[in-house]
């Protein structure tokens, strides 16, 4: 559980691009990942399983290089050992149980006692080893802890899940995330991709954003979250008072303009920490009623077009 | 290696296609007693033309093709390959376990309904003999042949049964070139000899026909190796 590459990093992707015929899936991507938790946050089709598969070595990137405790990954057969990946892909050997899937994996890493190792997995994740049933009978929740299972097995330096929350529970989702975090704080490099912000909040001390291909964004999870809540952004204000309201925001600057309609003030405004602190202050003065104050583009694609744009 | 071949076999031997090609093997079977209860006088000629006509012409190759192109095809197509791709394994282990899964799972639908067929048939102990190494040596150079291809490429069975129909049953039979390059004339003209039947159209001798197929499977496992080992896996 060390870090073996350049300057602690375990994973080093420099200038990755990966296109397949017209289609550019990555393009000029680069960072380091050392040990600890790392959330890859983006949107669906942005290139995160791309990207994942190049890291343990299943796709060749078309130009760059990445390099896993300073080793190609590509072909490389024996650091194999050191990686376990939960795919995001849904297929399972259906036949099999959990058991008979978890042991394969041990048994394929070679481990001395696969079914010991294997049960240790299963439980590892809440399930039960002797559950007799086929895994084509188990749940979606069930089906990414399995995966997760035979990722964690063998127990490996790095740790790559394709959006393993995605079908569970909460409560699953809290244990998982418990989970994640003590892989972590073990010294492994744990490697989490996901489309939802408020996940990775949880469980990402430190986030790669990538939209379109490119990376976009990196830092800590609270310089993210403060780009992403400082971009302009459009909401609707409603109010007994509208053109009061209305005129009151564009008074003070926190608003580049507003629109009054049947009870609502619809503003934009490129200063959305000023206009948080004022609006009610501004309606208070209005002698108005502030109804409610909704976001109208928080939705995570016009937050990865804000950072496509500003790159 | 046990554990992939018995998950490829798994995987690869699925209800619908047992029943299908099971049906396609009872044919044999049935053609078997219509030979045996027929009028025919040459029972060793009619017996020879169900081995030939249908066992080496269509029950093996089709057979073959379904199971061989699904034995890593399959799990290339439902991702279920990293699971055993991404393991600290030497290529040539799985490349070998998957050519074993679709010959195994081939070999009883396919290679003993002919034999069991040749026998019923009443043909003689050489027609037994040569349905068995016929279509033996058959099954294993198309299950090793289409292991590469259910890998390599997407709808893999329509490439094959392309390949079966093209260069198999229409370019080997007329070109004597090509037939030297052809599972089918190679297993064919060994069976022919030892079957004591008329050497057929664009033969080649007995061993060449046995060692032909052998050197394709070897070769294909090698090419099989050499795409897991630096292809992309899905």
């Amino acid at each position: 559980m060390t870090a073996d590459g350049a300057g602690g990093a375990t994973i080093e992707v420099r200038n990755v691009g990966k296109w397949f015929g017209q289609v550019v899936a990555l393009s000029d991507v680069t960072f380091d990942v050392g040990p600890g938790v790392t959330a890859l946050l983006g949107p669906n089709g942005a290139g995160k399983s791309t990207l994942f598969r190049i890291l343990c070595g299943l796709a060749h990137p078309s130009q760059g290089s990445v390099r896993m405790f300073g080793e190609n990954p590509q072909g490389n057969a024996a650091l194999t050992r050191r990686i376990g990946i939960a795919p995001q892909q849904e297929g399972l050997f259906e036949n099999q149980t959990g058991k008979e899937f978890v042991g394969l994996a041990a048994t394929l890493y070679g481990l001395d006692d696969p079914d010991a190792a294997a049960c240790r997995a299963i439980e590892l994740v809440e399930l039960d080893p002797d559950d007799p049933r086929p895994l084509g009978a188990y749940s979606k929740g069930m089906r990414q802890r399995i995966k997760l299972a035979q990722a964690l097995v063998h127990s490996p330096d790095v740790v790559v899940l394709d959006e393993p929350l995605e079908g569970l529970d909460p409560r699953q989702r809290l244990r998982s995330i418990e989970l994640f975090r003590q892989l972590g704080e073990e010294g492994r490099t744990v490697i989490i991709s996901s489309h939802v912000l408020d996940e990775v909040e949880r469980f990402g001390s430190r986030i790669l954003v990538i939209t379109q291909g490119r990376l976009v964004a990196e830092g800590p999870f609270g310089a993210i979250r403060d780009l992403m809540d400082d971009r302009p952004r459009i909401l609707r204000v409603g109010t007994d008072r509208p053109r009061e309201v209305a005129a009151g925001l564009l008074r003070n600057g926190a608003v580049l303009g507003a629109h009054v309609g049947d009870g609502i003030v619809r503003v934009e405004t490129d200063q959305p920490a000023l206009f948080r602190r004022t609006v009610a202050s501004v309606a208070r003065d209005a002698d108005a009623r502030l109804l409610e104050v909704v976001a109208l583009d928080e939705d995570l694609e016009s937050v990865f077009a804000y950072l496509v744009g500003r790159r | 290696m046990n554990k992939i071949f018995s998950v490829l076999v798994r995987t690869l031997a699925t209800k619908g296609r047992l029943i299908a090609l099971g049906l396609l093997g009872a044919g044999a079977i049935a053609l078997g007693f219509a030979v045996r209860f027929s009028s025919e006088p040459d029972k060793a000629n009619a017996t020879w033309n169900l081995v030939d006509a249908y066992g080496l012409s269509l029950l093996v190759p089709v057979v073959a093709l379904v199971f061989a192109t699904a034995s890593l095809g399959d799990p290339a197509e439902d991702g279920t390959l990293v699971y055993l791709w991404l393991r600290p394994i030497a290529r040539w282990r799985l490349a070998l376990a998957a050519f074993a899964a679709g010959l195994a799972v081939s070999v009883p639908l396919a290679v003993l309904p002919i034999i069991v067929a040749a026998a019923i048939a009443g043909g003689g102990g050489k027609l037994v003999a040569a349905a068995a190494v016929g279509t033996l040596l058959a099954a294993v150079a198309y299950s090793a042949v289409f292991c590469g291809l259910g890998l390599r490429m997407r709808r893999a069975l329509a490439w094959g049964l392309a390949y079966l129909l093209i260069w198999e049953q229409a370019v080997a039979r007329v070109s004597h070139g090509a037939a030297r390059a052809s599972v089918f004339v190679n297993t064919r003209s060994l069976a022919a000899y030892i079957a004591n039947q008329a050497p057929p159209r664009n033969a080649v001798a007995p061993i060449t026909g046995l060692v032909v197929p052998v050197a394709f499977s070897v070769a294909a496992v090698a090419l099989t190796t050499r795409s897991l080992d630096r292809g992309e896996v899905a």
